[in-house]
């Protein structure tokens, strides 16, 4: 037939390459809403052990609270040393602890606590699932009659929406006081003058606003870090392969989702 | 007069990127020790997952016991697990598990819940000695403190402690040497004995699995190739089923001298 060819035009390839991923963006959207109609399932059914959530607290939270903390004091430093540089003889000085504060408690603490918790927690949670589904431990549990998702999966994203909230509560803390302190060492601002600044333009909706983020991603985090594990195919390769991309997909969901907050919760 | 199958596959359809099952249709026999062979790749293994729904087919249906997998009731998937023993390739320990909580899993839940803390014990310290290992020395050991066929035992300990009446082995002598392999088979042919059950083998090594078996299949290109005994298997003029004892024979031959 004239003007038909055997290899496809480069507009028909395009249109299949839309389609596989919007076939793709389908079938991960359909598995994590099974998923979490599994997990509420399991919660209402009363199928979750406490001391299964217990122990993903101590691992998600006192754990990681350690790299929490340093990162809340580097972003507190950072925050203040680099207002101080760009404030100092233009504005009262007294407004860095309202810069420090607001930053640290809009965005620094929720973000780079989440983005700390998707390397350590999320990575984790997928590689360790990973292994269970390529070694067949996932089809063991069923096997045996037992419910993957209410022993491995529900008590991980109910420790993440408790856990992730405190340890933005802690950040939060830590990095306006290491911003503080950094304050006083680099342009000689007073703790009172820091925290005069600092409750100046302060509103309680402003936490509310970084506790609802912390929210969100302490469940994003876990479900996402599941889901890419318990779809895991290929042995050790495919273990790597995904946890790779599980947290390239949480970071991304992370950042996205921040991107989204403040024209729905804030003026 | 024949008996009524215990599993019956009925026209069960798997594709994955390829086809893998097309349209199997097979019954098993109580007291069986039936044997499914095929290349790697041929669908043994997702047929036998079929089972107890761990792969769900595109089409088809399994039944256990009258029971449908996957057009009954859920409760009848829960039923159909109690009643079905499922010895994995690489026995899929739960690796945060010692042997003791490992081989517990293997009571079904409801049954687990109503027993005494002495009673549990005493089955799965039973379950371990069938299985030739010392309860004393491995109960408080991980997967990861084991050997290949220590594991392999403590699948099958979790596997039966239950009181199944049916035993999926699914490649239970892959990875293991001649002397564990042998070893193992004596198990199969001894425990589907004393527990008197129905067991559903699939396997590589054709040898032992015609010694072992009453009854076996060959899976190629998605069907079934032979059905038959292992007398007929072996006198089978197909040239595929000839091609595959053959060379299977040959490659036997050589794991043998390769280990003396």
């Amino acid at each position: 037939m004239p003007g038909s060819s055997e290899t496809p035009s480069r507009a028909e390839r395009w249109l299949a390459g839309v389609a596989r991923a919007g076939r793709t963006v389908l079938q991960h959207s359909g598995e994590i809403a099974i998923l979490l109609r599994d997990i509420v399932a399991a919660l209402v059914g009363l199928r979750v052990s406490l001391r299964s959530i217990l122990r993903q607290m101590y691992v998600m939270g006192v754990q990681s609270l350690p790299i929490v903390i340093l990162t809340a004091v580097l972003a507190g430093i950072v925050t203040s040393q680099q207002g101080g540089y760009q404030f100092t003889g233009a504005i009262p000085l007294y407004v860095l602890g309202s810069i420090v504060a607001e930053s640290v408690v809009l965005e620094m603490g929720p973000v780079l606590t989440a983005i700390v918790l998707v390397g350590r927690v999320g990575a984790r949670i997928t590689a360790e699932l990973g292994t269970m589904k390529v070694s067949e431990q996932i089809d063991a549990f069923y096997s045996v009659g037992r419910d993957p998702v209410s022993i491995l999966a529900a008590p991980r994203v109910v420790a993440g929406i408790i856990v992730v909230p405190i340890l933005v509560a802690v950040a939060n803390l830590v990095g306006i006081l290491a911003g503080m302190v950094s304050a006083q060492l680099t342009v000689g601002l007073g703790p009172n003058s820091f925290l005069y600044g600092a409750r100046l333009y302060w509103q309680s909706w402003d936490l509310f606003y970084s506790l609802t983020k912390a929210l969100v991603f302490g469940f994003t985090i876990p479900v996402v870090a599941i889901h890419m594990g318990l779809r895991t195919e290929g042995g050790a390769e495919g273990v790597g392969k995904t946890t790779t991309q599980a947290v390239m997909f949480m970071t991304l969901a992370v950042l996205i989702m921040d991107a989204l907050f403040p024209p729905l919760l804030l003026d | 007069m024949q008996t009524r199958p215990v599993i019956r596959y009925r026209a069960v359809h798997k594709a994955f990127d390829l086809p893998v099952l097309e349209g199997i249709d097979l019954d098993i026999f109580p007291g069986e020790m039936f044997g499914l062979f095929g290349a790697s790749g041929a669908g043994k293994s997702v047929l036998l997952k079929t089972t107890i729904g761990l792969i769900v087919p595109d089409r088809g249906d399994v039944e256990v016991d009258g029971r449908s997998v996957f057009f009954g009731d859920r409760r009848d998937v829960r039923k159909i697990r109690d009643k079905v023993g499922y010895v994995f390739q690489h026995a899929a320990l739960f690796d945060s598990l010692n042997v003791f909580e490992n081989v517990e899993t293997g009571l079904p839940l409801r049954r687990l819940r109503a027993m005494d803390g002495r009673r549990v014990a005493r089955l799965v310290w039973e379950a371990l000695e069938r299985v030739l290992l010392d309860p004393r020395e491995v109960m408080t050991k991980l997967p990861a403190e084991l050997s290949g066929g220590m594991k392999k035992r403590v699948g099958i300990a979790r596997a039966i402690v239950g009181g199944p009446d049916i035993l999926l082995w699914d490649e239970p002598t892959t990875g293991l040497d001649p002397v564990n392999t042998a070893g193992v088979q004596r198990q199969i042919r001894r425990l589907s004995r004393e527990l008197d059950v129905t067991s559903v083998i699939v396997t590589h090594d054709i040898e032992g699995g015609l010694e072992m078996c009453n009854r076996v299949a060959m899976l190629e290109g998605g069907r079934l190739r032979f059905l038959g005994s292992p007398t007929a298997f072996r006198a089978s003029g197909d040239p595929i089923v000839r091609a595959f004892v053959d060379r299977t024979a040959a490659e036997a031959a050589v794991d043998l001298v390769a280990t003396t």
